[in-house]
């Protein structure tokens, strides 16, 4: 049983790499559709992980939430998110505050910080949550840096499924999964907001004749 | 079953509305679901008086005296809002500023809006706090944008993005206190209710439960306008229409505050309660602080307001944070004197705004001619909201620093000291800037009179709440405060 954990752990410590390592193409590209691609594929990595935890813990509850991950984040969330790229038609790709160079350091600072803050936590730890927990910490931490730096609407929008990814992946690697009734509720809090800021992103399109969050200015002391 | 009802009266309000669109219908239908809400939480608040706490739907639910206070205040202001709204919005329908299609949705997302936040109160999962929280967000998003112009649209974008992330940072906190409770509770479904994770807070890992409160406090702060997360409130709680502004700072930030005094308990039990209290009064102070050069050099009412708003936040938690007796009984009673003053205040602002057309002070001269009854109730509004005897905030707020003088602690009485400086000056930057607006001569061509009978009917009910506090606590809300301290102390 035990020898059995640990070669499991394996794969899930490679797929959380793998999912990291998408997270900082969201940071380090130009192209919002690659952008996108990157969220797709991570979101996909993590109802993967999801789906074999839930096979190899045997809770039945997993399997659920692993299925309605599957539809709402890899297909329904990007899908809308295409649609809205295609309706508002962004010519310009993703800007940013600061350099792509400066952004990558930083990145890197972020998964040293996310290491080091759960170092009290992991080092008692055994199971896979040693390396997974402070893994989702960077994936959400970053997801966050690519909030606040970021101009574009949408590239925002990105940054938030990224870091909900990281928490539903913390939430899952810390104790597998929250209760049901908690995890739907997050994902329909997920869709609706998300729902509504493409919408705000369509009107700001309308009225602002950009989606560059830069020039929503006017309310300031 | 009983705490279900009370959950239901507003999504009926809200689906009726939604059903009859008609603005001289739906606007008694608001009224009437609103006030029912009122009257169904005095019976639960009688409740609570007789049994402490009650328990619905298999543990699903939970009250106690904490919850109690904020579902009142929630239903009081909810109540009075609906008022003011149905004066309001029939000023804006008449003036074609609004159409009875946009204010279908007006209505259903005002009651969702009170569904959501009663919801935060009266749940017992800590997760599902986290999602009605969230809710709250998501239901008001397009309040803020009510009016659909750049300015609204900003602000709005600005209060979904902001607390979206604030609110997803505190998901962190929920699933370290999980994680820590399923360590000591074991694999079950209730490892996240409050009932059961109080019983076992102080066997918790203590490493954890500070990180959780961190992300916590900064995630359901960033909701409850603590500084420096605060950015998006000023902008929110002006661009949106004045009902909803009162229901922002009257109750919103205080539903966020009552999340982050539940970890506080908890967090209390399980590593003493320095950590989370020294936290607390940190953030406060800074908010009140924050907000001091807005309020002075404040060009916009609305937005004067708002930062009022950030100071009275910080005030509460700074009393939660000293932790003594009094200190936490005038906390909690500044909460629901705040909720009532502020509120009247941005029913007042809404007055001005149908009036004059704008929310720039410099603009806005003679009130007191164009409309005598906002005019008196704005004068008593600001003394009573900047704390001058003897009105209710000015209790409250002598409670608090009189406790944390008292408290022998020095670091207490240096944030105390402090305090009187900042109220002080939050005190002239109030009074020199309305007072400019009340007195002077109007503009000609303002039409003078008063709004509605409806606006008029929501200011003065909120103002015998302002009246009667200031000289004489009810019993029932005594009773409720006291229990109140014990549930934070005794943890």
């Amino acid at each position: 049983m035990t020898q059995h954990i640990i070669v499991n752990s394996q794969i899930i410590d490679v797929l959380a790499i793998l999912m990291l390592m998408s997270t900082i193409i969201l940071i380090g590209t130009s192209r919002l559709k690659t952008c996108i691609w990157a969220c797709v594929f991570r979101s996909f990595l993590l109802t993967l992980t999801s789906g074999l935890i839930a096979y190899f813990s045997g809770i039945h509850h997993i399997y659920i939430t692993t299925g309605v991950s599957l539809v709402l984040k890899v297909v329904l969330v990007p899908g809308f998110l295409f649609y809205i790229v295609d309706k508002v038609n962004i010519k310009k790709e993703v800007e940013s505050y600061i350099s792509y160079t400066l952004s990558l350091l930083i990145s890197c600072g972020i998964i040293l910080i996310a290491y080091y803050s759960t170092l009290s936590i992991i080092q008692f730890e055994n199971t896979f949550m040693r390396h997974c927990l402070p893994v989702s910490l960077a994936i959400t931490l970053v997801g966050f840096f690519a909030m606040i730096t970021r101009k574009k609407a949408i590239t925002q929008i990105l940054g938030l499924v990224t870091m909900e990814d990281g928490l539903f992946f913390a939430a899952l690697s810390t104790s597998y999964g929250m209760p049901l009734i908690v995890e739907l509720g997050v994902f329909f809090d997920i869709l609706v907001s998300v729902i509504i800021m493409g919408l705000y992103v369509y009107r700001i399109k309308e009225s602002f004749d950009t989606i560059d969050t830069g020039f929503l200015r006017d309310l300031r002391e | 079953m009983v705490i279900l009802l009370l959950l239901i009266i507003p999504i009926i309000t809200a689906i009726a509305c939604v059903l009859i669109g008609k603005h001289s219908v739906s606007k008694y239908i608001s009224i009437a679901g609103s006030f029912l809400a009122l009257l169904y939480n005095i019976f639960l608040n009688y409740n609570i008086h007789v049994q402490h706490s009650l328990l619905g739907l298999n543990g699903f639910f939970y009250m106690d005296a904490l919850s109690i206070l904020t579902t009142q205040i929630v239903t009081i202001i909810g109540f009075a809002s609906s008022l003011y709204s149905a004066g309001y919005m029939a000023a804006e329908l008449h003036e074609g500023v609004v159409t009875e299609r946009k204010l279908r949705w007006y209505y259903f997302l005002f009651h969702m809006f009170i569904f959501t936040m009663l919801l935060v109160c009266v749940t017992n999962n800590l997760g599902i706090m986290w999602v009605a929280i969230e809710a709250t967000t998501l239901s008001t998003t397009f309040l803020v944008g009510f009016y659909n112009k750049k300015q609204h649209q900003e602000a709005a974008w600005k209060y979904i993005i902001i607390c979206t992330v604030g609110i997803t940072l505190a998901l962190f906190g929920v699933i370290l206190t999980y994680h820590s409770s399923k360590g000591v509770l074991g694999e079950i479904g209730y490892a996240l209710n409050w009932t059961d994770l109080l019983t076992v807070a102080d066997r918790f890992e203590p490493h954890l439960i500070k990180l959780a409160f961190i992300f916590i406090l900064v995630g359901y702060g960033t909701k409850a306008g603590l500084a420096p997360m605060h950015t998006w409130l000023p902008d929110a709680h002006s661009q949106a229409p004045a009902p909803i502004s009162a229901l922002f700072s009257g109750v919103l930030i205080n539903c966020s505050l009552y999340g982050i005094i539940r970890y506080h308990i908890l967090t209390s039990k399980c590593v003493g309660p320095h950590y989370s209290s020294t936290l607390l009064m940190v953030f406060g102070l800074i908010s009140v602080i924050v907000s001091i050069p807005f309020i002075l050099v404040q060009r916009d009412y609305k937005r004067l307001f708002a930062y009022s708003s950030i100071e009275h936040i910080g005030f509460i938690a700074l009393g939660i944070g000293f932790g003594g007796m009094y200190s936490v009984y005038g906390a909690e009673l500044h909460t629901f004197n705040h909720a009532v003053t502020k509120s009247l205040l941005f029913f007042c602002a809404g007055n001005l705004f149908l009036k004059y057309k704008t929310t720039k002070m410099e603009s806005i001269k003679g009130i007191i001619k164009v409309t005598p009854i906002t005019g008196i109730i704005l004068i008593i509004g600001v003394f009573a909201i900047t704390g001058t005897p003897p009105f209710n905030i000015f209790v409250s707020e002598f409670m608090v620093l009189a406790d944390g003088f008292a408290s022998g602690n020095a670091f207490i009485i240096i944030f105390s000291s402090l305090l009187v400086v900042c109220i002080t000056l939050i005190f002239i930057g109030y009074i020199y800037n309305i007072f400019k607006m009340i007195f002077g001569v109007s503009p000609e061509a303002i039409p003078k009179g008063e709004i509605s009978k409806f606006t008029i009917a929501a200011m003065c009910f909120l103002l015998v709440f302002v009246l009667v506090i200031s000289f004489y606590v009810p019993p029932l809300l005594r009773e409720i405060l006291n229990s109140i301290y014990d549930i934070i102390r005794n943890a």
